[in-house]
């Protein structure tokens, strides 16, 4: 959580969701309000998904799961169990926010729906993240990341146009999980800004189908006005005409996304007069070069031409000299880095502090890892995060501090086994 | 309720307005067309109002006062857009959606990128284009010259009646215009001022700039989606526009939380590479905790899922060119669903398939023998066979099925309609959620360039009809 600072302090979310979700209460947390993660007593599913620190697949140790939910306390009961729903309710009862991804009409069922739950707390918001929405004729299909991106359109547009055979490529990363996570958090936060003014709560509906199928750029316009279906192509933007490659190879074996050669005479002579000092600009310097509207309507031979000889030009470099050059001369090409290649980038490591050494007590004292850190700087409102927890490390606390329960019930219910309780035991 | 109605007269400027009937000058079709429009339809939509407050409104403010009023979230909030192309749009985009009012200024010398890209309806006029249209619907055009001294002035009055300031112009423009946060407290002081750059305000490359697939290729994404052993697919659209359109709004929306608490304004220092970068963190994790960089032999994973050490997970051939579908297994009895599914076929009993661990291990294999089964239907067939036996599988969409075909997104109202001037009827994609008390809204298709300009500067900066004309003709307005 955030440490006191951050433009949701004071704001309570309990958090009942998996891999579509997690990014919600992970946003909510790290800018300060406070996140209950409640979870089945050996922990949500996502604890299993890889890597693992040192390769030990224990649900305490998914990189996965702590890249997802930092700033999180951990309360582990079974919401199907009469003390699980009580819980829920209790909780839910004080709370601003309930953010949740079941199936559709799975809560409800468990008499924790939003009519139950706003029954107690007309202040509530309650956020559904599902699959494809709580109604129609695909409620109750199943979805996962990769469902949501083929459904959503945006695998249409993603792969190759020069690789035999390809299929569409799925980006890695969980983008339909995060995309559906962005939607439901926008939703939310519009919903507490509207709640400032009249004390009223609501429920919101968010579709990962819908929100992956309105984030895919041209795709939708070039059909809906012109009936033209845009296709893939390797490393850029999807056309419905086919466009120059951009994936230019370097002299260290990686990859430069060069493009807008010819976006106006400026650049273009600054590039042939860079290319000049190094005597690599063969005939670039003649005046049919120069005719920029030309060029930019594709498909000359000349600029045809002069992409080749840029291109022989950059082969002969490394990705970052030619990044570093271009970005002097305002070209805005970028070197395609692999993510911990970043760490390594003073302006974002060291100038920005985009990464962040988070301590992990539970490993050991004075024990921390870096992890990414903020999306946004707010000024006035930082970013913090702290370690995501273990499972059920805060079951203890949420239920004596925050509902009252005595010592004798929790340790019996613990004995029961419908609650786990968990102790910080460094290894 | 007489008065709530009559509030919204006078705030909407109407008693006080005169008509500009008495304008002479160069412009004077255009000019007297658009204040004669505005006229019209200010009236018009005033007696809407009045209509509205007096039926279900009206009960519910008596009851709860005048806030329950509200239909929209961000009803009240002022917005100055200086935004353009597709990042920024996409950030306002949601704010206008919410029920914020949105002033787009723009100036006919420095358009728009996306007035002027396909799909463009016509090339005479910068009203055409379809991607602008769906990126820019519910908001305000205003033109205005900053690089005149009386256009400046009357930016400065706009922002003092302005709750928040975006802009995704490269990091230092809005300081050469001298109009830094600082000076914008001076104006507003509880003013939110979002920059969108590439590269954040700070730092040794601040004045290095992006366009979506910059981003995209710098923060890792580009690099994490392909097939092994081949160049990087990466994304075909700029995923970092939408994206740093989202962490722009949520950003702002937090921002506005903020203000209600303390009263206090903030400078949000936004760029779309980190933005990029921030969703990179288990790799990072992977590296920074294990050592292992992404960038390994295997890597990236296709649509595979290593991850997750599941099988099937892919992308199969089916009936028709080029045509796909997809299946991701996550549990045991998911697969025995599949199986059934597929009519028990005898490759099924292969010891190397019977279990996740076995499948995940004989990959090759497992797809072949499933795609074999896919190849013989389309998308669609193999989509609503495995998802009524229970099984995670879809189609990879083309844009009709998503337009046309899909009851899914028919059924929820995905595409929403909006007339516009110039492109008549026309469709956009809807804010993906429903909202049971303040759901979004969709007032207007995008504004024809300059559309609001009469009404801004007159009814809400308080100009002369006769001082308009002089904005026209000096090329201010």
């Amino acid at each position: 959580m955030n440490k006191g600072k951050g433009p949701l302090n004071g704001i309570t979310v309990i958090e009942l969701c998996g891999e579509r979700g997690q990014l919600m209460g992970k946003l909510m947390g790290d800018m300060g309000a406070r996140v209950i993660k409640i979870e089945p007593l050996s922990g949500v599913a996502e604890r299993c998904i890889g890597p693992f620190k040192d390769d030990d697949p224990h649900p305490d140790r998914s990189l996965f799961f702590w890249a997802h939910n930092t700033s999180k306390e951990s309360l582990a009961v079974e919401i199907e169990s009469e003390v699980g729903k009580m819980v829920v309710e209790q909780l839910a009862s004080k709370a601003d926010v309930l953010l949740e991804d079941f199936p559709p009409g799975y809560l409800p069922s468990l008499g924790l729906g939003y009519d139950d739950l706003s029954s107690m707390n007309s202040q509530l918001i309650m956020t559904s993240l599902t699959g494809f929405g709580q109604d129609g004729p695909y409620k109750d299909y199943k979805s996962s990341d990769i469902v949501s991106l083929a459904m959503g359109g945006i695998m249409h547009s993603c792969g190759y146009d020069d690789v035999p055979d390809s299929p569409p490529i799925r980006p890695s990363g969980d983008h339909g999980n995060k995309i559906s996570s962005h939607y439901g958090l926008i939703g939310t936060l519009s919903a507490l800004f509207h709640r400032n003014f009249t004390g009223e709560g609501q429920y919101i509906d968010v579709s990962a189908h819908e929100a992956c199928a309105s984030t895919t750029e041209y795709a939708l316009p070039m059909y809906l006005y012109q009936k033209k279906v845009v296709f893939r192509q390797t490393g850029r933007h999807h056309g419905a005409d086919p466009t120059g490659k951009t994936l230019c190879k370097t002299s260290d074996g990686k990859y430069l996304i060069v493009f807008q050669l010819f976006n106006n005479l400026n650049s273009w002579l600054s590039l042939v007069k860079w290319m000049q000092k190094e005597n690599m600009a063969e005939d670039l310097g003649d005046e049919r070069f120069k005719d920029m509207a030309r060029h930019r309507a594709r498909g000359t031979k000349d600029a045809d031409h002069a992409f080749e000889i840029v291109r022989k030009f950059i082969s002969l470099h490394t990705a970052e000299e030619i990044y570093r050059e271009a970005q002097i001369r305002k070209f805005p090409w970028g070197p395609v880095r692999s993510p911990e290649e970043n760490l390594e980038d003073p302006h974002f490591a060291e100038d920005r502090g985009m990464f962040t050494e988070i301590a992990h007590d539970e490993l050991g004292e004075g024990v921390t890892f870096k992890y990414v850190g903020r999306p946004y700087d707010l000024k006035e409102t930082p970013w913090d995060a702290t370690r995501p927890p273990i499972i059920g490390e805060h079951t203890n606390s949420i239920l004596s501090q925050d509902l009252g329960y005595s010592r004798e019930k929790i340790e019996s219910l613990s004995k029961q086994n419908v609650i786990t309780t968990r102790k910080l035991m460094p290894n | 309720m007489e008065h709530v109605s009559v509030g919204i007269i006078q705030q909407r400027g109407i008693a006080k307005r005169t008509i500009g009937a008495e304008l002479t000058n160069p412009h004077p079709p255009m000019i007297k067309y658009l204040i004669a429009m505005y006229n019209a339809v200010s009236v018009f939509q005033a007696c809407i109002r009045i209509k509205d407050s007096t039926s279900g409104a009206n009960k519910l403010a008596s009851q709860n006062g005048p806030s329950s009023l509200r239909e929209n979230a961000l009803q009240g909030i002022r917005v100055i857009d200086f935004t353009w192309i597709v990042a920024g749009p996409q950030c306002t985009r949601i704010l206008a959606d919410f029920g914020a009012e949105v002033i787009k200024v723009e100036n006919e010398s420095s358009l728009d990128y996306t007035r002027g890209i396909p799909p463009l309806m016509g090339s005479d006029s910068p009203n055409k284009s379809g991607l602008f249209n769906t990126l820019n619907r519910n908001k305000r055009s205003l033109t205005l010259n900053v690089m005149h001294p009386r256009g400046m002035e009357v930016l400065r009055d706009l922002i003092s009646v302005s709750d928040v300031i975006v802009e995704n112009f490269s990091s230092r423009v809005l300081e050469k215009w001298g109009l830094g946060y600082v000076e914008q407290r001076k104006l507003r002081p509880d003013i939110i001022y979002c920059s969108m750059s590439g590269f954040g305000h700070s730092g040794r490359d601040r004045d290095y700039v992006t366009w979506g697939p910059t981003a995209q290729a710098l923060s890792g994404l580009t690099y994490m989606s392909g097939l092994p052993g081949h160049e990087s697919a990466g994304w075909g659209f700029s995923y970092m526009d939408h994206t740093g359109g989202f962490y722009g709004a949520t950003a702002i929306l937090m921002a506005l939380l903020h203000r209600n608490q303390t009263g206090e304004g903030q400078h949000l220092d936004l760029s779309q590479v980190e933005a990029g970068i921030s969703m990179t963190g288990a790799a990072i994790l992977d590296f920074t905790v294990n050592g292992r960089p992404f960038r390994r032999e295997g890597m990236p994973p296709g649509n595979r899922a290593p991850e997750r050490q599941i099988a099937p997970h892919n992308s199969y051939r089916c009936k028709g060119e080029d045509r796909w579908c997809v299946i991701s297994v996550g549990e045991e009895k998911e697969w025995k669903a599949m199986v059934n599914a597929m009519g028990n076929p005898p490759w099924t009993e292969d010891t190397r398939f019977s279990n996740m661990t076995s499948r995940f291990e004989n990959q090759e294999e497992l797809d072949a023998n499933i795609e074999r089964w896919t190849s013989e239907f389309t998308p669609h067939e193999v989509f609503e066979t495995l998802q009524k036996a229970g099984v995670p599988a879809g189609a990879v969409q083309t844009p009709p099925e998503r337009t046309d075909l899909d009851p899914q997104l028919r059924h929820r109202g995905f595409l929403a309609e909006v007339e516009h001037d110039e492109l008549g009827m026309t469709r956009v994609e809807s804010m993906p959620m429903k909202m049971s008390h303040t759901p979004w809204k969709l007032d207007s298709a995008s504004p024809l360039l300059g559309e609001h300009s009469a009404e801004i500067y007159m009814d809400l900066l308080g100009v002369t009809p006769d001082e308009l004309n002089s904005f026209y003709e000096e090329g201010i307005a």
